[in-house]
């Protein structure tokens, strides 16, 4: 199993101890877990991020993780996802998770996974008090369920910035966000996970949930044809 | 082809409300309730017109299990099964319900239930899980959703 983390901010850097635990103990221990961000970790972050020391936050995640499950094979990737690494970084029959902070880096993920034959995909994102779950499945060339553009056209045609787009000004100001938030979202990730992955089963594409009404939904969604 | 209007069909008799469904060609409904067969002939020859039964409900700012509620107790002579068959399901995001718009637009029910909703101002409407235009006019056995944007941050 080949599994790919991007974004190690307040979803990722929840997540990725979720599905190590899991891998070790109940899954593949086996498995190759890369973590991948360009991205550090500051003070301003303890707020909602679990991270142990200041730095890149895949070196620091990946060395966490290593010290915390010995036997796992963790690595590091510590730059933002582009064009040029996109290829270095997801192969054939990864299983990706998505937590990224920005639509620009979603849509070039889910454009490459698109060129493979066989990926699974699984995106979160939130805003303050809700968000959702993409699950882009793709089977011997065939879409089968839609990928992340297709009911979105807000990643379609994104209007924020990749980061590597972004003056250090741009990438100092960071909205307010809330760690239950963050921790929801990781936790759908990880149903998705255990649905898709373990038990095979992918009839629902996208989850929603929001934690005012204390609610959650899940979608099926229609592949398009082209 | 002729066209109606829910207030129109609401100021008819039910014996007419038979007659003009067997008129337009529409089977099994002569038997049925009133507002059944007005959603029936507004599903096949309906026009747009105004919502008062969800406009009330997002006037009051009900949720939407509260909603779907409001929705039925207006209408206690129908049985439980004829109840549910004039209301259609509507989703966006985490919120769903069930709400008496057949005959409606889906722009329509859009703007009446934005706030039960919480539905973006440029989502747009599938029925079934296919795109539809603003002014497809809603039918039984629909199943309604607007689409709502994904989550940004992480």
């Amino acid at each position: 199993m080949n599994i790919v983390i991007i974004g190690l901010g307040g979803i990722g850097s929840i997540l990725c101890e979720r599905i190590a635990r899991y891998i070790k103990y109940s899954g593949d221990p086996g498995a190759k877990i890369l973590l991948v961000d360009g991205d550090s970790y500051e003070p301003k972050n303890y707020e909602r991020q679990d991270f142990t020391r200041m730095g890149n936050k895949a070196e620091v995640k990946a060395a966490d993780m290593k010290m915390q499950f010995s036997s796992l094979d963790v690595g590091s990737f510590p730059s933002f996802v582009n064009e040029t690494n996109t290829g270095h970084i997801i192969k054939e029959g990864s299983i990706v998770f998505m937590c990224v902070d920005n639509h620009p880096t979603r849509r070039l993920v889910s454009y490459y996974c698109k060129q493979l034959n066989d990926i699974i995909l699984i995106s979160g994102g939130n805003e303050l008090t809700d968000g959702n779950v993409q699950i882009y499945v793709r089977k011997s060339g065939v879409d089968i369920t839609p990928d992340l553009c297709s009911y979105h056209p807000e990643i379609e045609t994104p209007d924020d910035k990749h980061p590597e787009e972004m003056t250090c000004e741009e990438l100092a100001i960071s909205e307010p966000q809330l760690y239950f938030t963050n921790l929801t979202v990781a936790t759908f990730m990880c149903q998705a996970f255990y649905n898709v992955v373990i038990k095979q089963q992918c009839e629902k594409s996208e989850i929603y949930f929001d934690m005012l009404q204390m609610a959650a939904r899940a979608q099926t969604r229609i592949v398009k044809s082209k | 082809m002729a066209q109606y209007k829910r207030e129109t069909l609401e100021g008819k008799t039910v014996r007419d409300l038979r007659q003009l469904v067997v008129k337009l060609g529409i089977v099994g409904y002569t038997k049925k309730p009133k507002d059944v067969i007005i959603d029936a002939i507004m599903a096949k020859h309906g026009v747009a017109g105004s919502i008062s039964t969800a406009a009330m409900v997002s006037d009051s700012g009900l949720s939407g299990v509260e909603a779907t509620f409001q929705s039925s107790i207006t209408k206690p002579d129908l049985a439980k099964r004829d109840r549910l068959s004039t209301t259609i399901q509507v989703s966006c995001g985490a919120s769903t319900g069930r709400f008496p718009v057949t005959g409606r637009s889906v722009a329509e029910v859009g703007e009446f239930l934005r706030e039960v909703l919480n539905v973006d101002k440029l989502s747009s409407g599938l029925i079934n899980g296919k795109e539809v235009p603003a002014d497809y006019i809603l039918k039984a056995g629909d199943n309604l959703e607007f689409l709502k944007p994904a989550g940004k941050k992480g």
